[in-house]
């Protein structure tokens, strides 16, 4: 019973150790694929910094209006956020490349649904990234107007444009990552619903007045035939 | 030879005049009569000389016309003049700007000698006030004759505010209204504007014509003068929509003044300009404004715009405008040093495009108002007579801010008060 129940050890355990073996040249390809990937990757990063500013990404990312990128990267700097960005892509290729080291079917599976689902990744980023730009520009514009307009609740409205965009923004990145896409639909439509109806209700009953009058400005004006010329009044 | 800028229409009926001495643009909506006076005043030109009339409508019969205005010896010719092009309210904005355009482009087609643009109307219009802008051109070989309108205490607020003071300060001739809009313009003076707009190749830079007016005459060393026309009646000013009024006339002079920032980075003062006619007393006006919606509007930029403000005005000016807004009800008042130094902040930060541009302008409206308020309180007891005192010594500050500009403009990064 004893030698049994021995036997049946010593071969569970042989099982492991070569199975270990067998794993081991793979760790180790592992290993030095995100080592290379990591020399290569901050290589690279201190080559795009560098080339970046050369040629003064970041004050021409403010002159090709897509300065709030600024905020959104690390020490306010655009052309860190890139270099970082392509150092984090190498090493992620590195570490793919290591997997696939295992060979075995099932990494392989694996790192092919991985890579399949990049481009779904890269989409969603960019869809942020458009997002993102495009809701601080647009609470800019409202902020301003609405501030010029002498309307008190300026920045309620910008905020409620912002969030409009950026979790219209949000919800196609979640589409776009097929992340539970039926809630995603649902929590949006509930979302920008209810943005929609605060902004709705704050303005109708804060500003039920200056509607009234501009209505009736529009009225007393005699359609087309008004021309606002700025020239005519300096 | 800019025969693109010339509509359509206006290319058309030319053929058969192939020069002319003088061409006079009238797009103000002055009626037929209105023509006909401004065509009477031109008996009182020396010579004889060959006009064209360029105007929005016709005149009747351009024969009977012709046989009662045109002065002995002279020869006058109407032609209509779809300034606009074929839809006016299409682009409102760019009407003054396509029309000055077209009119020194046929001015330089037609070899005429001068032109002269006619936008506005005036209060108790005498017939020779056209003619009067004419002779300077003609008689005495001037490049630029600017108008120079009866000052007046709350209209025509953005030239007293910002247009002359910062066009003195910069090219260091003081014309009180550099952008006319009621100009005469030498045919050198046009081709150079032509010019200017060409080389810019309709990109984002593309500027007003009136703006490049008073900087190329001054920079070139061109013969300057102005001649005392009258009262001008001026359209009424929206003051909600005050923003895009900020935006549209201030984003030509910024950009105009990149462009010669190397000829008024080296003047240092101003001078005065000759000024011919017969100055007019400034009439008592009652101000008609919401003072307290327009230092409302101040405190709210204050409260709100703060972090676009922040990216364009320095610490300490940021300071003094928050110790402003603290001053009680509708009293706000903005020194005229501040002032001026915003103006310059915000030129410095168009050019270095800190942010959008059409955000910054908008942005400076608060400030804007807060200014008329000041202005507004201090001359509403003084009275008219004390109108030019008061906007010489703003333009005078802005004269001694000139260094801050310099410092800015050279350094932004190093110079930041």
């Amino acid at each position: 019973m004893w030698d049994q129940v021995k036997q049946a050890l010593n071969q569970s355990t042989t099982k492991f150790l070569t199975e270990l073996a067998h794993l081991l040249p793979g760790v180790v390809a592992l290993i030095v694929a995100l080592l290379i990937s990591c020399i290569l990757a901050w290589v690279l990063a201190i080559v795009v910094r560098r080339l970046l500013a050369g040629v003064h990404f970041d004050e021409q990312l403010g002159r090709w209006g897509f300065a709030s990128l600024k905020e959104w990267s690390p020490m306010n700097s655009p052309t860190r956020l890139v270099s970082r960005t392509t150092a984090c892509l190498v090493i992620l290729s590195g570490f793919l490349i290591g997997i696939a080291a295992f060979d075995a079917e099932s990494t392989s599976l694996l790192v092919r649904s991985i890579l399949a689902y990049i481009p779904n990744i890269v989409g969603a980023m960019l869809v942020l990234l458009v997002g993102s730009i495009v809701a601080s520009f647009l609470a800019r514009s409202v902020l301003i107007g609405a501030v010029n307009l002498n309307l008190q609740y300026a920045r309620l409205l910008s905020l409620g444009v912002k969030w409009l965009v950026l979790v219209l923004a949000v919800a196609m990145a979640l589409e776009h990552l097929k992340i539970a896409p039926g809630i995603v639909d649902l929590a949006f439509g509930i979302l920008f619903g209810g943005i929609v109806l605060t902004l709705v209700l704050a303005v109708g009953l804060n500003s039920r007045e200056l509607v009234s009058k501009s209505l009736e400005r529009d009225a007393k004006e005699p359609s087309g035939e008004h021309v606002e010329e700025p020239f005519r009044h300096v | 030879m800019e025969v693109d800028a010339i509509p359509q229409q206006t290319q058309e009926q030319p053929a058969q005049i192939d020069s002319a001495d003088l061409v006079v643009g009238i797009l103000a909506d002055l009626g037929q009569d209105g023509v006909l006076k401004v065509c009477e005043g031109f008996l009182n030109l020396s010579g004889s000389h060959r006009i064209v009339v360029l105007q929005r409508d016709p005149v009747g019969d351009p024969a009977v016309a012709n046989s009662q205005s045109a002065p002995e010896g002279s020869s006058l010719s109407f032609l209509p003049w779809s300034a606009a092009g074929p839809d006016p309210l299409a682009a409102p904005t760019q009407t003054i700007s396509i029309a000055c355009q077209s009119l020194f482009a046929m001015t330089d087609k037609l070899g005429a000698r001068a032109c002269c643009f006619v936008a506005s109307e005036m209060e108790n219009a005498t017939p020779q006030w056209v003619c009067q802008l004419l002779q300077p051109l003609v008689e005495s070989d001037f490049d630029l004759v600017a108008p120079y309108y009866a000052p007046r205490m709350f209209q025509g607020l953005l030239n007293s505010s910002i247009i002359y003071p910062l066009t003195r300060c910069l090219y260091g001739k003081r014309i009180h209204n550099p952008f006319g809009p009621d100009v005469g313009v030498s045919r050198r003076l046009a081709a150079k504007i032509l010019g200017a707009n060409r080389s810019n190749n309709g990109g984002s830079n593309q500027t007003h014509p009136l703006s490049l007016l008073a900087p190329i005459a001054a920079c070139d060393n061109l013969q300057l003068c102005q001649v005392h026309v009258g009262a001008r009646a001026y359209p009424p000013t929206d003051w909600t929509n005050m923003s895009s009024l900020l935006a549209q006339v201030l984003g030509p002079i910024f950009i105009e003044m990149e462009r010669s920032a190397a000829c008024w980075q080296r003047t240092r003062g101003s001078v005065s300009v000759p000024v011919h006619g017969e100055c007019q007393d400034p009439s008592q006006e009652t101000s008609g404004l919401d003072l307290n919606r327009m230092a409302e509007t101040f405190r709210l930029g204050i409260r709100d715009l703060q972090e676009i403000w922040s990216l364009v005005l320095p610490p300490a000016t940021l300071f003094e405008l928050r110790k402003l807004s603290r001053s009680t009800a509708d009293l706000v008042n903005m020194p005229d040093e501040l002032w001026a130094r915003i103006v310059y902040d915000f030129a410095l930060a168009h050019r270095l495009q800190t942010i959008n541009r059409d955000h910054l302008l908008r942005s400076m409206t608060p400030l804007y108002l807060a200014w008329i308020v000041s202005y507004a309180r201090e001359l509403e007891t003084a009275g008219p007579a004390r109108v030019e005192q008061r906007i010489e010594h703003l333009a005078l500050a802005y004269e001694a801010a000139k260094p801050y500009l310099i410092s800015r403009w050279r350094w932004p990064d190093r110079f930041n008060p």
